[in-house]
């Protein structure tokens, strides 16, 4: 257990994502999102090449003539496949926070605030949230700000949700019937037991849960390479302290 | 667009909604039963906006495909500050892969070279990460921030007088 993965976090999350991304979807990543902007490319470069890929604040992923309205209009449409929300916590009940710790009103971390996400996180088909930290201030009972709902009642028009909650240590899958996360794969280097302790809130395992097979020589070879390449001008500091060299 | 509110998708069961006057829940009239967002509309005073170049009746030049056009038409009064002044006339062909404000949504144009410091400028010029550390640090609060303004706002002149004393600050960084 406390052998030195040779990968980083990042690039292990990077390739679990990579691998959730289907061909010929459309996909959105926000603008300060490294790791889903990896995970996309690196699925584009591996098994999506007829990927529609949307990152906000890129020249070359931008299909679009104005600004990020753009995106978020899109996905109002209900033409957006998946996108991708981190935050500052997430609870059982799939609510994330993007606002504040504490109370509202003084609270000790005011973040800048939701931006789409709260609309994004009902109308993209597939959301996948990621973070780099699992720990208990995070991963918490009830978030302190409720951004966006994981679960929200019938006649709230949807067109999709939570799907996939990404960590270094852990892959949560939404179970959209019961409105809660369930462990669904373990990440290598953790354990079931490393997973609960760092977790907040009553995790209920999937009865089919395993470990995630770890990254291929090809796909850190492509990450390393291709991706790493196309990231650095966006995201110079991350490619070089998050992405080993080949 | 001039509307008096707009829908929005998403939204409901956040607690966006409870600090969010302009942001209310009401019926959908197309489909009885549906809760749905409606927003007030955003009419800012003054937006102020950097350009590559502007031109002298005011139509100026913004970098990459952005919503600034959508933002000049909410404010009530656009203010355009320009890295440099062009003359003739600027049409959306010198704004290929760029955004063209047209003269009918701004009302001033001020030629400030190096005007969105400390922030970079599309691809004319990088962040100042070291004046953006100066100014985090002054920004923690106490008496640091006060000191900041009155060096680099309420006590400079002009915009070339900031600029020369964050060159000042820069050479004493070594």
């Amino acid at each position: 257990m406390a052998q030195t993965a040779d990968y980083t976090p990042e690039e292990l999350m990077a390739v679990v994502i990579a691998r959730e991304v289907r061909d010929g979807e459309t996909v959105g990543v926000g603008a300060v999102s490294p790791i889903p902007a990896a995970g996309c490319v690196l699925a584009e470069q591996l098994h999506a090449p007829h990927l529609t890929l949307i990152i906000l604040d890129s020249e070359e992923y931008y299909p679009f003539p104005a600004g990020s309205s753009e995106l978020h209009f899109l996905a109002q449409r209900g033409e957006l496949d998946l996108f991708f929300l981190s935050g500052i916590q997430f609870d059982r009940r799939g609510n994330f926070n993007l606002h504040v710790i504490g109370d509202y009103n003084s609270p000790t971390v005011r973040m800048a605030g939701a931006y789409g996400s709260a609309m994004l996180y009902y109308m993209a088909h597939r959301v996948i949230l990621f973070r780099a930290e699992h720990t208990r201030r995070i991963f918490v009972e009830q978030v302190d700000f409720v951004t966006g709902a994981g679960a929200t009642p019938e006649n709230v028009h949807r067109e999709g949700g939570p799907a996939l909650l990404v960590t270094p240590k852990a892959v949560l899958a939404w179970d959209r019937a019961a409105g809660e996360w369930v462990l669904d794969r373990v990440q290598p280097g953790s354990s079931l037991e490393d997973v609960r302790q760092n977790t907040g809130f009553e995790l209920r395992v999937s009865p089919s849960v395993r470990m995630t097979s770890p990254p291929t020589a090809e796909e850190l070879h492509t990450l390393r390479t291709v991706v790493k390449e196309k990231l650095a001008r966006s995201y110079p500091d991350f490619v070089r302290e998050k992405i080993l060299p080949d | 667009m001039g509307v008096p509110f707009i829908a929005v998708r998403g939204l409901l069961h956040s607690d966006i909604l409870k600090h969010r006057p302009d942001l209310l829940v009401n019926e959908n009239p197309f489909n009885p039963g549906e809760p749905v967002v409606v927003a007030q509309p955003i009419r800012p005073d003054v937006a102020v906006f950097h350009a590559i170049k502007a031109d002298r009746r005011g139509n100026a030049v913004t970098p990459g495909h952005r919503d600034d056009l959508m933002m000049a038409r909410a404010a009530r009064r656009v203010i355009v500050t320009a890295e440099e002044i062009v003359d003739g006339e600027l049409t959306s062909r010198d704004a290929v892969d760029d955004t063209l404000l047209p003269a009918i949504d701004v009302d001033v144009v001020a030629h400030a070279p190096l005007g969105a410091h400390p922030c970079g400028f599309g691809s004319l010029y990088e962040h100042d990460d070291a004046h953006c550390r100066e100014y985090m640090a002054a920004a923690q609060g106490g008496d640091s921030f006060r000191v900041y303004l009155e060096r680099y706002v309420y006590g400079v002149g002009s915009h070339g007088e900031y600029l020369e004393r964050v060159d000042a600050a820069r050479q004493a960084r070594g």
